[in-house]
């Protein structure tokens, strides 16, 4: 029997907000077929590939990027999928497999701040969301229970009912930095879809430090568990399935989608509604590569806003040796931050950002520095246990302003399925490395509170960057200045909806995870809603 | 004295009127209603009622919980003091003989997947205090499961009596005079409410307990209750009653080994709610049953294994395109490694139990380690091996298992793939109650197929025996 | 060929301890010179001993990585050769070789960094060629195993990191 390749809903992507955004539609009793560009894997082989790898610290060397369906991967050398055309290098990374990029994150699960949805108003700064903090928190909330959130209470995003699940244990390392900047700052614990406690059938954390680049043991949410949900709620999700061009009706209405399979043959997926959930980067290249006669530009994009506006997280930091030993490395890899500069009137001057502890294990780095320095013999353990026990590092983690001239565009060449690669063009604005200038004496002092020496501040000008890809797709009011509505619909197409970090106008300060996928999953209501009413119609017809 | 004794309940003045002889009743002393109450919610702890009389999510003792069996459900009932729905009705007596002799305040026989061949032994005194427990202490709830429904001729409950005839004891437990309080208050328990032997002790041709092997184990579904007589190699006789008491009480003994199945649930339901005292009493008692031995049991099955590794011959190497093609070291690492450790020795702290010195790795039958394998292991309060049955195809988990007991378990245990592949088919989530109690109501059921001629020439023999 | 010696054997201490003067011997713990077999392997483990200052050296761990060596760099064992040589008759002290290598802009002044690697990263190779021959029993995972987990391994069950680490 040959596939019938039509569903209600087309998903392209399975990351978590596409597996999400399919699993609700599902379970409200639509049909919904997922297209994923990438394969399967099992988290098994991904704990095996990380450690036979022998790039540990690059964490996307458990995800080799498929042939038909590339992803950008730096090491051992760049394979220039994403191109950079400057002036300020944009290295995402991010993971085109079943599930997406969260088998690889630190499950950072932050809510904005209400002020963050009022930025130009309150600040003059970027743009506002075309909805408020008010709007958005049921589905804040709808996130958190799927994904098993835990995090401090007081940390400015207020909520209407408790976290899932206490606030997980507190590595010592992280107690120590507690106690001893108490004077100057509150150290909380991260909002962090990672498990206190067995739920959903999924263990409590037991401490691997390995959130990044695999939890091996589910304690953290992740995208490949999203799909799995999608496809227990009856989604059907087809792997390797590489989306090439969207096409449309004469009026502009999503047809189908159609995709290459890994040798390059073509498939046509038809469907009522289609949601492009291909990430903040593979979406805008989608929609781009999708341009015809009627809509030469791409679809979506009479506003010429698709691609544009991309933001991230670029952060700074500081590594310090401090006055005792705290073994970095047990426990979750990101436990802890300072959220008091996520905002304030300052905002109109400089980026706001978080401060952010890492407990990841220095082995490895320290190992890898010291053999470097040619530390040989007996003082080369004696100075690794040293720096195991002793470092510690501080980040910031940085808003960036939309700007249209930060984007991603379609480059002249071409990757292995002949679609043109991705390109980005990104700098860092001022406002932002205002921001970097004014964490360093908060870094400062808390190396001294922690009784730090051996100040090790990131290289001056470097800013490393977080994978929170948003802006591309950005939602609006205005279809002269925005993609989407606030319901994620294409301004430009009835049934095209975008679900994406993508759409988030603005960066914030947290990770846009969370932020993304409340959007969405507020989207799907919205559709369903509409669903429900136009399948009505449909059947009073027949 | 005199003052006090009218408050007391009857149980208690016995107890302390008999103390030097019939130590049994050793449960805490309670005085008043209060703590009759207590002391009957005690005994139904220790009997775990909950366990059957309880659905899922569902409200305490309201029944609902369809224990399935070959020959359709047996629904539990809803034994909350509503008179409508329950057994509020009931008085002393009737809930007595309902409890003891398996007969409904109706008249009608209960099937025995009710365990009161071994609640028969319960002290007077102790069906005294759950009666007041039950009227008193639980929550009435008025909704009413469906009532059982098993087709001919399993429907005939009247049968039942023939069983009963042949397998139920008269009367409480008589303490043993050649034994101290602690052995006298274990033995009791472990007969009576706690009803370890309907998994631990093999069955006879009627699927009745066989006394003469008491607790050397018994298949219950596709789970094995192990051995746990006092033979030092196959059942529980290197084991300290330290040990003993922490197993039932933290479902987890180090160096030993661990509850899953539906061990687990008996430790999460009941075991772990009893006192230090009564934990160690059956501990002890335990540790005197006479032991039984299987000769296959060369060594203590807990003493297995060494810690080594092979992950030197993995590293750097490729995994096989074909994953039915992984190696044991290549599956170790991947889905064991984690959490019990290179070397399969577990966490600095135990937590994650070594796969070392494990029972789970030392028997003969693999059943318990493959299911535990496909479907994990659950304990409360938050303990979650996951299961891998979907990870892992019947090919890799045998694999998987082999590596395992050849490194750090009995390498003359073996695991097959046809025997995956039967663990994954079969029942395998049962919950305690299924398993343990569908198999003694299948015994019963048995039965009736023999009612009529068997029932008199076989009643004289086993009253003899 | 990959057994662990249980008993010293003269024999075996005589051919390590023939390759390498006073000066080097009293850098190299006593229990590996009882390991050494093969007289191809000895001046690479004389020189791992020397570099890496551990009391002792897995054998089997030894043979592993020299093959891996002498795979990228057919030339390996005579470099381990020469630079053993060198420590030798200069008595570098291990902390100044790398500086008295770079200085000299030896063209053996790779060679500690890739048996440092290999021992304590358990990597050998660069770039695209190389790979993993060594996780858990890498050095440096060894050098902290008594605090620290290798990633990806659990610490223990959930919020046993919460205690002062000893």
């Amino acid at each position: 029997m040959a596939d019938a390749l039509s569903a209600d809903f087309v998903v392209v992507g399975s990351g978590i907000i596409g597996s999400l955004v399919a699993r609700k539609l599902a379970l409200a009793g639509a049909s919904v077929i997922i297209l994923e560009a990438g394969p399967r894997v099992t988290r098994g082989e991904l704990v095996a590939r990380f450690r036979n790898s022998p790039r540990r610290s690059d964490w996307m060397s458990p995800y080799p990027p498929a042939a038909w369906a590339p992803h950008p991967v730096y090491q051992p050398e760049p394979n220039n999928y994403l191109m950079q055309a400057g002036p300020y290098p944009y290295a995402a990374e991010y993971i085109r497999q079943v599930g997406g990029t969260t088998w690889h994150w630190a499950a950072h699960a932050w809510r904005n701040l209400p002020n963050d949805f009022r930025v130009k108003s309150l600040y003059d700064v970027g743009v506002d969301w075309p909805m408020t903090y008010e709007d958005l928190e049921p589905f804040y909330q709808e996130a958190e229970e799927i994904m098993g959130v835990s995090g401090a209470p007081n940390t400015g995003s207020p909520r209407k009912r408790p976290f899932p699940m206490e606030p997980v244990a507190e590595p010592y390392a992280m107690r120590r930095l507690r106690e001893r900047l108490a004077s100057d700052y509150q150290v909380v614990s991260n909002t962090t879809a990672r498990n206190s406690r067995p739920y959903d059938g999924r263990p409590a954390c037991c401490g691997n430090n390995s959130c990044q680049p695999i939890c091996p043991i589910d304690a953290q949410y992740h995208g490949g568990l999203a799909a799995e949900a999608a496809e227990g709620a009856g989604a059907r999700l087809l792997p390797n399935a590489n989306v090439y061009k969207l096409e449309h009706e004469e009026k502009g209405r999503i047809a189908a989608a159609l995709y290459y399979d890994p040798d390059k043959a073509s498939h046509r997926v038809a469907g009522k509604t289609f949601i492009v959930a291909a990430n903040g980067i593979e979406s805008p290249r989608l929609l781009l590569v999708s341009a015809s006669d009627k809509f030469p530009k791409g679809l979506a994009n009479s506003s010429d806003m698709v691609g544009r506006n991309l933001m991230d997280h670029p952060s700074t930091s500081l590594t310090f040796d401090a006055d005792e030993d705290v073994w970095l490395g047990r426990g979750p890899q990101s436990p802890s931050s300072i959220n008091t500069m996520r905002d304030g009137a300052f905002r109109s001057q400089h980026s706001p950002y978080r401060l952010d502890f890492t407990n990841i294990s220095r082995v490895d780095g320290a190992t890898k520095s010291l053999i470097a320095a040619g530390i040989y013999g007996s003082e080369l353990e004696k100075r690794l246990r040293f720096s195991a026990a002793r470092e510690m590092n501080v980040k910031n983690v940085l808003e960036v302003l939309p700007d249209p001239e930060h984007r991603i565009t379609l480059s002249s060449e071409k990757d292995a399925m002949g679609i043109p690669k991705p390109e980005a063009h990104y700098a860092i604005a001022d406002y932002t490395r205002r921001g970097h200038e004014r964490s360093q004496q908060d870094f400062r002092r808390i190396a001294e509170l922690m009784g730090g020496t051996n100040l090790r501040f990131s290289k001056d000008g470097d800013f490393a960057n977080n994978q929170h890809i948003c802006g591309t797709l950005s939602m609006g009011s205005d279809p002269k200045t925005s993609v989407c509505d606030q319901w994620g619909r294409a301004h430009d197409h009835e049934n095209l909806f975008l679900a994406s970090t993508g759409v988030l106008p603005t960066s914030a300060t947290c990770n846009s995870t969370e932020n993304g996928l409340a959007v969405a999953l507020r989207a799907v209501a919205h559709m369903l809603g509409q669903h429900n009413t136009s399948t009505a119609a449909g059947e009073a017809k027949t | 004295m005199n003052r006090l004794m009218p408050r007391l309940s009857s149980r208690v003045a016995v107890a302390l009127a008999l103390s030097a002889v019939a130590p049994v009743v050793t449960t805490p002393a309670f005085a008043g209603d209060a703590d009759l109450i207590a002391a009957g919610k005690y005994i139904a702890t220790a009997s775990d009622c909950v366990a059957c009389h309880t659905a899922p999510g569902g409200e305490i003792m309201a029944g609902g919980l369809a224990i399935e069996t070959p020959i359709g459900p047996i629904m539990s009932t809803n034994i909350t003091p509503s008179k409508e729905n329950g057994i509020g009705k009931y008085t002393l007596q009737q809930f007595d003989t309902a409890l003891r002799k398996g007969v409904r305040a109706d008249g009608k026989h209960l099937y025995p997947a009710m365990p009161y061949t071994a609640y028969a032994l319960l002290s007077d005194d102790d069906v005294a205090a759950l009666y007041a427990y039950f009227m008193n202490g639980v929550t009435s709830v008025e909704t009413r499961p469906a009532e059982t429904r098993l087709p001919f001729p399993f429907n005939l409950r009247f049968s039942m009596a023939a069983w009963n005839l042949l397998f139920l004891d008269n009367g409480p437990f008589k303490s043993d005079a050649a034994h101290d309080g602690e052995w006298n208050r274990g033995a009791y328990l472990v007969r009576g409410p706690a009803h370890c032997g309907t998994c631990h002790t093999p069955r006879n041709l009627f699927m009745a307990e066989k006394i003469s092997s008491e607790m050397s184990g018994g298949d219950v579904g596709l789970w094995h209750a192990p051995n746990i007589t006092s033979d030092a190699n196959s059942g529980v006789g290197g084991w300290s009653v330290e040990e003993l008491v922490a197993y039932m009480r933290d479902g987890h003994a180090m160096g030993k080994s661990q509850a899953a199945g539906p061990m687990a649930e008996a430790v999460d339901n009941s075991l772990r709610f009893l006192t230090p005292g009564d934990l160690r009493a059956i501990a002890v008692y335990v540790k005197t049953v006479p032991p039984v031995h299987d000769t296959a049991d060369t060594q203590p099955v807990f003493a297995w294994g060494s810690p080594s590794d092979d992950l030197a011959g993995v590293r750097g190497v490729a995994l096989p395109l074909d994953r039915n093609s992984m190696t044991g070291p290549q599956l170790y690492d991947a889905y064991c490694a984690t959490c019990h450790q290179a070397q399969g020795q577990g966490s600095f702290d135990g937590g994650l139990p070594s796969l070392l010195h494990n029972t789970a790795l030392g028997r003969a039958n693999t059943n318990n380690l493959v299911i535990v394998m496909l479907e994990g292991l659950h304990r409360q309060p938050g303990v979650l091996m996951p299961g891998f049955a979907k990870e892992l195809s019947d090919t890799q988990i045998a694999a998987l298992a082999s590596y395992l007991i050849e490194n750090f378990g009995n390498p003359a245990a073996k695991v097959t793939v046809g025997q995956v592949a039967e663990l994954r088919a079969g029942p395998a989530k049962s919950a305690l109650v299924t398993v343990a109690r569908t198999v003694l109501a299948l015994g019963a059921l048995v039965v009736i197929g023999f009612v009529a001629w068997l029932l008199r020439r076989r009643k004289t023999t086993a009253r003899t025996a | 060929m990959e057994q662990v010696v249980d008993q010293p054997n003269a024999a075996r201490r005589l051919l390590l301890f023939g390759l390498v003067s006073a000066y080097t011997a009293s850098l190299i713990p006593w229990a590996l010179a009882q390991e050494v077999t093969e007289a191809d392997t000895a001046p690479f483990v004389a020189l791992s001993a020397i570099l890496a200052g551990r009391q002792s050296l897995d054998s089997v761990q030894a043979l592993r990585l020299y093959k891996a060596l002498v795979a990228d760099d057919p030339g390996f064992p005579a470099a381990a050769k020469a630079l053993l040589d060198t420590i030798e008759q200069r008595r570098i002290d291990p902390m100044q070789l790398q500086k008295t290598l770079d200085d000299e802009k030896s063209p053996l002044k790779l060679v500690p960094w890739r048996i440092m690697t290999a021992w304590y990263m358990g990597i050998v190779g660069d770039g695209a060629k190389a790979r993993c021959l060594a996780f858990e029993t890498a050095l440096n995972a060894q050098a902290v195993a008594d605090v620290l987990k290798p990633p990806t391994y659990a610490y223990g069950a959930y919020g046993s990191w919460t205690r002062k680490p000893t």
